[in-house]
Order: structure tokens, then sequence, then C-alpha cells
């Protein structure tokens, strides 16, 4: 694959996406790109194919049409299309999800660890002999996990179960585990949904650190518009699986078309 | 802030405890000897040892990777009757009847493995269970090999050649297997491997988001269970020196998921709780009962009770009741002492 498929600084590139479930076409002819260290954001309205389009972007599911470039750690631009859906963790693609997504009877501490999966190089046999390797590897990885979760603000709570802790734990717990993997972009699945203003505005800033601190740029889908208004950088707009339009946050405010997909057409407008 | 090194603290160091756990099990001899235990009592250790392998086995399967498996006994009377048949009437050695006999029902496994991928809950439950019956019909079958229903004997195991074991070098031959399986299990289970297998069980998106290969783990969990399923089989046919189609129906799987249940899921001392419930507390207990102990279904009923009270109140095992006592007891001290 040439590097010429994606601009320089740009890390993410999605050309005429399409997916159709039956007749459905949840995600039709859809383009966008995300530069190095931005925060872009995907709104729409309910049903829009934001989601939709998160799942063809982390290969949960396989798109029928169109391409996915993105640049890995390694500044290698590959097709995500070509890679299975456990491998694009391994390019530095990694995701939260709509509704947290930890293990319950897990500590904080191992469910922040499970985000280091790939980064374990000692085999299951030398695991299960605990060779000084093993021992050492998980010692390393530990101390980088209680790192992760000083920065977040909740290392207090690490050896707690995650099962039982407060929703806006929940989610930053899922926010360290996606910095276990030293990501080039992370994707948030309504990362606002379910906190309370102070959390929001809290989630903010720390959208901004993880950006700053780590590197990364960031894809949020949120229908919180107040956060995707002050945190993004660049928004696209979407309805009905297709393009509406793209541009900054007060660009965006502006559009007519964004607007009417939002409050319905007016009779005046037609 | 950095997780300190613990100090040497029993309580803390699960490898040395384990061991200790050997040691104690390895003094059931030395009290029969000396008059203390009655002498049937170590075949009733012994089983418990030996069934508590599978078990770990199955609880690795159910517990951390939350696939269902009702197919053990298929596994371990697979793996009694290659390493008899191979000891006895191949007269090869030991080590030899071991290989085969826990890469043969390994390969088996594996295949199980390939279609959980495709099948998941009851359907996967139903599937290992038709390969059990399988395996049963064909113990009886294959009476060539198997000697169908007046079933197969084999011998205590002679190690290297040379080093013939009797019946008390077995028993200790048992705890070492058991202790060694404990630590490598839970050294699997509280690494990378373990989380893996864990984020498989709780949320198979987010384990795959986390680049948790499914098939490769849950290839991994079958073959390690039908490992530890067919090693038990071994140290059955070798301890208790014979074995016939019957043992190895659905009612010795249904045994050892009920053991994991009662005992404690996600628990390694739990497990061996449980299989102590299940298999050593009916001739132990119940049967000195009167009355009721004369009846033989009279295990099958406290086990049913046991298992509903343990859902209800106790839903991760027994082993749990420990810390409730130990809390329970903390209050009585402080009652008592103001």
């Amino acid at each position: 694959m040439s590097n010429l498929d994606l601009q320089e600084g740009s890390v993410l590139r999605l050309e005429e996406l399409s997916i159709s479930f039956g007749g459905l076409k949840a995600v039709d002819n859809l383009s966008f790109e995300i530069k190095e260290k931005e925060i872009f954001g995907l709104i729409g309205p309910n049903g829009a194919g934001k989601t939709t389009a998160f799942n063809c972007i982390t290969q949960f599911y396989r798109p029928n049409h169109g391409k996915i470039y993105f640049r890995d750690k390694h500044g290698k631009v590959t097709n995500l299309i070509d890679h299975p859906v456990h491998e694009i963790i391994k390019l530095g693609l990694v995701r939260t999800f709509q509704n947290v997504e930890l293990i319950r009877e897990l500590s904080i501490l191992d469910n922040v660890l499970i985000g280091a999966h790939i980064d374990f190089k000692s085999s299951l046999l030398a695991q299960a002999l605990k060779t000084k390797k093993a021992k050492d590897e998980e010692t390393a990885l530990r101390n980088e996990a209680i790192e992760v979760l000083t920065f977040l603000g909740i290392a207090d709570r690490m050896l707690l179960p995650a099962g039982g802790q407060p929703y806006g734990i929940l989610k930053k717990v899922e926010l360290a585990r996606t910095l276990m993997c030293h990501p080039k972009l992370i994707i948030l699945d309504e990362p606002a949904a379910g906190l309370n203003d102070i959390e929001t505005v809290n989630l903010a800033k720390v959208i901004r650190t993880i950006r700053d601190k780590y590197g990364c740029a960031v894809l949020l889908v949120e229908h919180d518009m107040r956060l995707v208004m002050d945190v993004c950088d660049k928004i696209c707009a979407i309805n009905f699986g297709k393009f509406l339009a793209v541009g900054s946050p007060k660009e965006i405010q502006r559009n007519k078309d964004v607007q009417a997909a939002y409050l319905g057409e007016t009779e005046a407008d037609q | 802030m950095k997780i300190k090194k613990p100090a040497f603290n029993l309580k803390k160091n699960a490898h040395l405890n384990y061991v200790l756990f050997g040691a104690v099990l390895c003094l059931v001899p030395l009290l029969i000897e000396l008059g203390l235990l009655r002498n049937s009592y170590l075949t009733l250790v012994g089983s418990v040892i030996i069934y508590s392998v599978a078990a770990i086995g199955l609880n690795l399967l159910l517990g951390w990777s939350g696939l269902i498996s009702l197919g053990t006994a298929g596994f371990m009377g697979l793996a009694a009757y290659i390493s008899a048949y191979v000891t006895v009437n191949l007269k090869l050695p030991f080590e030899v009847a071991v290989l085969l006999a826990l890469s043969i029902p390994l390969a088996v496994g594996i295949l199980v493995g390939l279609v959980s991928l495709k099948i998941e809950g009851l359907y996967l439950a139903i599937a290992t269970l038709s390969v059990s019956e399988i395996l049963r019909k064909s113990f009886e079958e294959f009476g060539d090999i198997t000697n169908g229903f007046s079933g197969k004997t084999a011998g205590y195991p002679k190690l290297l050649g040379f080093f013939q074991l009797d019946k008390y070098g077995t028993y200790l031959l048992l705890v070492v297997v058991l202790v060694g399986v404990m630590i490598l299990i839970h050294n699997m289970i509280n690494g990378q491997m373990g989380r893996a297998l864990n984020a498989m069980r709780g949320s198979e998106a987010a384990a795959q988001a986390m680049g948790v290969h499914l098939l490769k783990y849950r290839l991994v969990a079958f073959a390690l269970a039908t490992s530890l399923a067919a090693l038990s089989g071994i140290l059955y046919i070798h301890f208790i020196k014979y074995t016939y189609p019957p043992t190895w129906t659905l009612g010795m799987s249904l045994n050892i998921l009920s053991a994991i249940i009662i005992g404690g899921v996600r628990n390694i001392y739990g497990t061996i709780l449980g299989v102590f419930v299940v298999f050593a507390v009916p001739d132990l207990f119940l049967k000195q009962i009167p009355y009721f102990g004369a009846m033989p279904g009279f295990a099958y009923i406290i086990n049913g009770i046991l298992i509903i009270v343990v859902i209800m109140y106790y839903p991760y095992g027994l082993i749990y009741l420990g810390n409730d006592m130990k809390k329970l007891w903390g209050k009585v001290k402080a009652k008592v002492k103001p």
C-alpha cells in the first residue's frame, strides 16, 4: 500500500464507505479525513449511522464498499479492511463502547491491564511457569497501568472490582484501558452518555490532556452538543448514513443542512 | 505509586500455600499407618484429588472462559482406557501411555474448541455431551480394546521403567500432580491469559477490541480443560486400577460441574472443596446418618439441596463461607471485648 493514499499529517481517511443491512443503507458513501492530534467529532441525529461507521472503522462490521486508510504506529499506511478485528489495536487504533464494556469481577487495575494484552510477549508456557521474563513483563505493565490510573485520578480505587463502581469512574477506566496501547487514534463512542454536567466538563478537559500527553488523535461520536462544540477541532455531521457537512464547530452550527437535520425543515425553507 | 513486593507471608504467597496444602494431603498415609484413619480413606482422598484435577480444568472453561462443557467424563474415560491399553496390552512404559492418553483427548478437545466458535451456550453443552456419549458408547462397543462391560484393569505406575510405585507411592504421585496443576493454573489465570479469558467471558466485543484473538483463547481453554480431564483419567486408572463404561456417564460430568458450582466458580481451592463435598461427604458423613444413610440416592438429594442453597446465598461458591465466618468471628470478638 503506497503512502500516497493518505496525505502527510493525516491519520485516518474514509473513502466512500458504505454498509447496508438488508435494504437499509446504514452508512452511504461516507468520506472524511482526520489529521494527526486532531479532536474530531462525528455527529448526527439518532439513527444517523454514527456508531455503525465506528464499527466499520474498527472492523466489528465489514463494510460492503469503500476504503479506510490508517497511518499505523510505524507511519505505514494500511487499509483497515484488510485486518481482522483483533489486529486493529496493534496498529494503534483503539475504541471505547457506548455502554461501558468492562469485566465486573476483575479489579480496575486488571481491567486496565486487558488493554495491554498485545504488549505481552511471553508465551503461555512462560506465563504458566512464571519465568523471570514473564514476571518482569507483568510488573512493568502493571506499573504502567498504575501510572495511567494516576493520570486519570482514579488510582486510589485500582484494587476494587469494576462491578459496582459509579458510571463516571467506569468511563474513566475504559479510557485508561485504551491508553495502555499507546494509540495513534482513540475512538470514543458517546463518552458523555450517563455523565452529569460537572463530569462532562471534566471529560472535555481529560480528552484534551490525553491528546496533548499521548499525542494521539481522538474521534468521538457524541449527542452532548456542549461537549462536542467545546472540545472538537473539527466536526463531521451525517444524517441517514449520508455526509452532510464538515467544518469547525462554528461552521457546523451555522450550516443550514445540519440545522434542518436536527430541528426539521420549516415550511418557509421549502 | 508502586505495588510493593509482598514480604514473606504464608497467606500472601500462593505457591507456598499450595505446596503446604499438598504436604497436608501427604499426611493421610501416615495417619493411616498410625491407625488414626481408616484404610478406605486413602482411596477416598485419592479420588477427591483425581476428580479435582478434572474439575480445575472444567472451572477454567466454565468459570473463567464462560464456555460450557458436559463432556468431561468422556475425556476422562478415554484417557483411562488408552493408558490401560498401552501399559497392559502393548506393555509400553508408563510415560508413553501418559503421552498418548494426553494427546489423543487433547486432539478431540481442540476439535470441540474449533466448533465452539460457531455454537454457544446450551448448544455447546449438547454438542460436548454428544461427544462424551459417543466416547462412552465406544467403550462398550470396542470390546477388543476395552473389554466392554467386564471392564479393564491396570496396575500402579512404573516410573522410568524401573521405579514401581505401590499404593502409597501412587497416592503421593497424585498429590504432586495436583499441586503442580494448582500452581500452573494459578500462574496462568493471574496473568495475561487469565485476563484474556475473563475478558472473553465478560465482553467479547471488548476482548476483541483489546486484541484478544477469540479463536486462539477458546482453543487454549478447551485444550487445557481436556488435558486436565485426560490427566485425571490417567490418574484414575492407575490408582483405582479398574474402569468400566458406566463410570463415564453424564452423571460423572454433572457431578464435576456441580462440584464447581458448590465449591467455587473461578476459585482453585473452591473447586477442591466442591469435589470434596460432592464425592467424599456422602461416604464420610451422610452414610453414617441412621435410616437416611442407607438410602442409595440420599447423597443425590443432599447435593441437589446444596446446589440450590449455594446458588441462592453463595453464588460464587461455598469457599466464600470462610470470609463470612471470619467477619462473624470479628463481630463476636468485638462484642466480647468492648
